[in-house]
Order: structure tokens, then C-alpha cells, then sequence
């Protein structure tokens, strides 16, 4: 069941509401743990076995953590200080220790499941060729639904339980449902426990406004993803599943509209998510802000898939980039090398990790493991030569703030994106390889044949730049979603059915169409 | 604090350290600035900054960050 098929938004969406608030406010909480698991059912046909084992190991060992902290604290006060010294030490080891155990069991499951074959393949060829005369055995492993989604919540949660940043739960229901959610389980967003558990457990009250809202959040994401991506999908499939047919142009635009469909089918799903949690008076994390306007690639991943983003930050990044044997090498480089790169290195040496984890993040192939070292090349590039950038600013005399130059750095981001989306899009490494080769030819194919009719390419021209208005608009701080709630009942009503009607009849369904699956769901 | 100025400088030059106070909201710094300076002031200090210390909040401005110096000091 997909987010954008009818059976989810009439029928399951539909019955899930009502049932919500028809129940007392207090056992609300179950029916959205109930439908999460219902949902995770139908979504997937398997039983979410992982899903409980994931969730009973991090209630578990949150428990035993807290048990430590608490066992420590209470003598805290009546022991010297050499003493209180030893016992923290041991209370901080005795902690680490669960928390590595829990960690390096709920991502052994996502590392076998999602892994084995990708990593059995690369050590049955190593081995193939050292004559060793033992192979690992295939095996018939399915990856479980949202896996790499809700491991990502659960980590994140004991992380912060060790860290002391949140309290362990001691209600099993409550952490299941955090876990179990029916709007995250599939695509994300990638909810932290402090902002999450505490509103899907507690029950509220219907409220009209945020009700529209989130009816207006789904109209947009459905717009977005059955008018756009869905459409946008059938040009990339006919350029990508055969690309010795294609060159020049062809090419750029099977990226381009590659690039449309990814961020709508992502971002579309998104605003469907976000506006189903909003009937239930939910707030999920936004994970998308606009990225193609971004000015740098920093800023690209500042503002796209946001809350992976922000995962690899918090639970990659600071703790590698604050390791001491980081800091040492920061201390010795500076010693032998000098004091920019004194300074870089450590910052370099963590983002290694963020990139890598990230590429393979996406996808357990050769050509993700490049898509995660293309940007960090390009995140190293900015790092090691911020100075002679700074030399080049001060010597031009270019007003880095100038529209016209940030227009500049706003399309060469956007190129940057583009190459790097190529990537993740084309069949495997060499694939990649000859289509950004064949760019620089002569245009080959027949643009009549790209899968899409005139009205289909004029459909996804109008939605293209129906898209690019509205976010000139958020960019400008205009609140759309505000305006239309302050107008009157005929205009607001008129907005919304011509918006029902736009997706009833542009939506890439029907004879000719096939469904298509939401691009993250693989993830 | 001179010296956390003169690290802040060194990092990322054409900031008034002494008066800015929206270092992270207003832009002028981004997570990459900000660990590059929180490596600076672990070396320079002495001290050992948390991956729970790392909070807008405590990065917005000189006397924040000089702030942070102080307690992690004290601890």
C-alpha cells in the first residue's frame, strides 16, 4: 500500500481518522499503534519481526543504561572524590558497553540484511581470485520494510539516552510507537525521540485548522508526486534503461527531469506524511526546504533529506570529529604541515565517515559508494581551499551577496546536484560513465520518443513551473497555506476542489501508467 | 577571550567576533566553521567539548562560546 493509492488515502487514512477520534483521548495512542502496524502489514505483506526486535532491544538497553546512571547516582553524594572518580569511570564503561552491544545488534540487522549480498559478492570475487577455494553462501535474504528508517530512529534514541539528552522510556507501547509510526516507517522523516514520542502518545483533540492544513499538505504532495514525479518517471526509465540510444541533450534532460523527479517523489511523499500526521495533530521534522536554491553543496544538504542529514551530523560527525585521536591528528598536522591544515584535517577526517556512511546509506552498490565520495570530494574541495577562495573574493572585489552572483552560485550547485544525481540514477558505475561521456556528443534519439505524448510533456512543463512559483514564494517567506485559510469560505473551498480536480485528472494513473513506487521506499 | 577571538579569526576572517551575536542563526557560520573552532578550542584550552555541548545556542556569539570555555573549565 503506498502512500498515494486511494486504499491508503480513503480507506485506510479515512477509517484511522475516525476511529482516532472516536475513541477516549487517553487510548488514542493505540489505534495509532495498531493502524502503524496494520499499515506496516499491508505495506509490506511480511510480519515487522525486526521491527518488535529492534524496538525490544532499544527499550531493553535504554533500560540498563538508565539502571547504571541511577545506581551511581544514588551513592554519588557520600563518596570521596577519588572514589566517586572510579565508580563514574565504571558507570561510563558499564554504559558504553550496552550502548555498543544494542548499537552492533539493531545495525548488525540492517548491515546483514541490507549488505550481505553487496559485501558477500566483493569477498566471493576477492577470494575467487586468490584461489582460496572458499566462497561465502548466497543467501535469499529480504529486506525488511523501512529498515533503514526506523534503525536510524532507534540508534539515535539509545544515543541519546546514553548521552543523558533524553529519559529512558519505560513504556514499551509508547517506544514501540515511535518506532512503528505509520507516516515514518517507509520513507522517513527521521524522527528523534524528544520530538516525536511525546505527541503521537498523546491524544488530541480534533482541530479544524490544523486539520486543513494537513488535508492542504496532502493535496500538495500528491500533486507533486502523481502530476510530476510519477509522469517525470516514465522519460527517465525510457533514457535510463537503454542509454547507448541516447546522447546530447537527450541525456541532460533525462538528468534533469531525473533530478524533477527524485525531489518530488521525495518531497511529495513528504507532504503526504506530514499531512496525514497532521489529521492526528502531529508535527513531523520537515526533511525538504527548497534545495535547489541552495548556494553551495553544504547548503544542498542542509535543506535536502534534512533529518538524515542532521542524523549523520549528530551521530557521525560531532563524535568522530571530537575523538581524541582526531584532535591529535589536528595537533600533529598543525606541528608538521601548518596551521590551515592543522585546522581542516580533523574536520576532513570526520566528513570521510559522514560521506561513506551516507553513500552506502542509499544503497548497498559500488556506484553509492561513489555518490558518497563525490560529495565529499566536493565538501573537501570548499574545506581545504577556503582560503585562496577567500583570496579570490578580496582580489576581485565580487559582492558575494550580489543577486547576479548568487544566481551563479545557485546554478553551479545545481549542476554539481545534477552530476551527482546521474550517478545515483544510472544502472551501475560504467553506465554512468558513458552517459556523462555521451553529454558532450551529438544529440542522439528521438525526442518524440521518450515515453511521453505532447500533453504529457506540457502537463510536466506546467507542474514544473507551477512548483518553481510556489517555492519562489516559501523563498520570499510568503505563508501560502496562511493566505488561503484567511480567505473566504467559496475562494478556500474553490482552491481546494480545483486542487482535488488538478490531481484526479493530471495524475499519472490509469491505461498507460503504471503505479510507481516511491523512489526512498528502496532505501 | 582574546585568544578565542583571535581563533575565531583565524578560521573564518570578516566577522566583527566583538559584536555579532547570530553567528549560527544568521548564517555567518556553518557546522563546518563551527567544528573547526570547537577543535581549536579543545586544543588551545584544554578542555573537551561533548557532542551534547554543540548547540546553536553556545556558538551564537564570542561571549557564548567564551561562556562554554569557562564552564567546561570549571568542570
Amino acid at each position: 500500500m503506498s502512500y498515494t493509492s486511494w486504499g491508503y488515502l480513503l480507506l485506510f487514512l479515512g477509517i484511522l481518522v475516525c476511529l482516532y477520534y472516536l475513541v477516549p483521548l487517553e487510548k488514542r495512542w493505540m489505534v495509532l499503534l495498531a493502524g502503524s502496524y496494520l499499515f506496516y502489514l499491508l505495506a509490506s505483506g511480511r510480519l515487522p519481526v525486526f521491527l518488535i526486535m529492534t524496538t525490544l532491544a532499544v527499550y531493553f538497553g535504554a533500560l540498563a543504561m538508565e539502571r547504571e546512571q541511577k545506581r551511581f547516582d544514588a551513592v554519588r553524594k557520600s563518596l570521596e572524590k577519588e572514589e566517586r572518580r572510579t565508580r563514574k569511570a565504571l558507570m561510563v564503561r558499564r554504559k558504553r558497553c550496552i550502548l555498543l552491544v544494542t548499537i552492533l545488534m539493531n545495525v548488525g540487522f540492517l548491515i546483514f540484511l541490507k549488505y550481505y549480498h553487496f559485501f558477500g559478492k566483493n569477498i566471493n570475487a576477492v577470494m575467487g581470485r586468490l584461489n582460496a577455494g572458499w566462497q561465502l553462501p548466497a543467501l535469499n535474504l529480504l529486506v525488511p520494510l523501512g529498515i533503514s528508517f526506523y534503525t536510524l530512529s532507534a540508534v539515535g534514541y539509545v544515543i541519546d539516552v546514553y548521552r543523558g539528552q533524553c529519559k529512558a522510556e519505560h513504556h514499551l507501547g509508547r517506544l514501540a510507537l515511535f518506532l512503528s509510526l505509520f507516516t515514518n516507517i517507509v520513507e522517513g522523516p527521521i524522527s528523534r525521540y524528544d520530538q516525536l514520542a511525546g505527541q503521537a502518545f498523546e491524544g488530541h483533540r480534533a482541530d479544524y485548522r490544523q486539520f486543513t492544513f494537513g488535508m492542504q499538505l496532502i493535496l500538495w504532495g500528491l500533486f507533486q508526486k502523481v502530476v510530476i514525479a510519477d509522469r517525470a518517471a516514465i522519460l527517465v526509465s525510457t533514457v535510463f534503461d537503454d542509454p547507448a540510444s541516447y546522447s546530447g541533450w537527450i541525456v541532460v534532460l533525462a538528468m534533469l527531469v531525473y533530478t524533477l523527479q527524485i525531489y518530488t517523489d521525495f518531497a511529495g511523499c513528504m507532504n503526504v506524511v506530514r499531512g496525514s500526521a497532521g489529521l492526528f495533530g502531529i508535527e513531523l521534522a520537515a526533511n525538504f526546504e527548497r534545495p535547489f536554491f541552495s548556494r553551495s553543496i553544504g547548503e544542498f544538504w542542509r535543506r535536502w533529506h534534512m533529518t538524515l542529514g542532521a542524523w549523520f551530523r549528530d551521530y557521525i560527525f560531532y563524535p568522530v570529529t571530537l575523538s581524541k585521536i582526531n584532535l591529535r591528528l589536528g595537533r600533529m598536522a598543525k606541528k608538521y604541515l601548518n596551521d590551515h591544515l592543522g585546522q581542516v584535517l580533523p574536520t576532513a577526517f570526520a566528513l570521510f565517515f559522514v560521506w561513506m556512511a551516507n553513500g552506502l546509506w542509499h544503497g548497498a552498490a559500488w556506484k553509492y559508494v561513489v555518490y558518497g565520495m563525490y560529495y565529499y570530494v566536493l565538501t573537501l574541495l570548499g574545506l581545504f581551499f577556503r582560503p585562496v577562495i577567500g583570496r579570490f573574493y578580496a582580489r576581485t572585489g565580487i559582492c558575494r551577496d550580489g543577486h547576479l552572483w548568487q544566481l551563479f552560485l545557485i546554478a553551479r550547485t545545481f549542476i554539481l546536484v545534477n552530476i551527482g544525481m546521474l550517478l545515483f540514477r544510472a544502472n551501475d558505475l560504467s553506465a554512468f560513465g558513458s552517459m556523462f561521456v555521451s553529454i558532450f556528443k551529438e544529440t542522439g534519439g528521438n525526442w518524440l520518443a521518450l515515453g511521453l505524448d505532447i500533453y504529457d510533456m506540457a502537463v510536466l512543463a506546467a507542474g514544473t513551473v507551477i512548483l518553481l512559483i510556489v517555492g519562489l514564494m516559501q523563498e520570499k517567506k510568503w505563508h501560502i497555506r496562511q493566505k488561503i485559510a484567511v480567505q473566504s469560505i467559496p475562494v478556500r473551498w474553490g482552491i481546494y476542489i480545483a486542487a482535488i480536480c488538478m490531481v484526479v485528472i493530471f495524475g499519472a494513473y490509469g491505461n498507460g501508467y503504471e503505479a510507481i513506487d516511491p523512489v526512498y521506499a528502496n532505501f | 577571550m582574546n585568544e578565542l577571538i583571535k581563533i575565531l579569526n583565524k578560521v573564518k576572517t570578516g566577522i566583527d567576533y566583538w559584536t555579532e551575536k547570530k553567528l549560527v542563526s544568521g548564517g555567518l557560520l556553518d557546522s563546518l566553521d563551527v567544528m573547526t573552532i570547537v577543535t581549536e578550542i579543545c586544543d588551545e584550552f584544554d578542555v573537551d567539548i561533548l557532542p551534547t555541548d554543540i548547540v546553536p545556542e553556545n556558538f551564537e556569539s564570542a561571549e557564548a562560546m567564551w561562556q562554554l570555555v569557562e564552564r567546561l573549565q570549571e568542570d
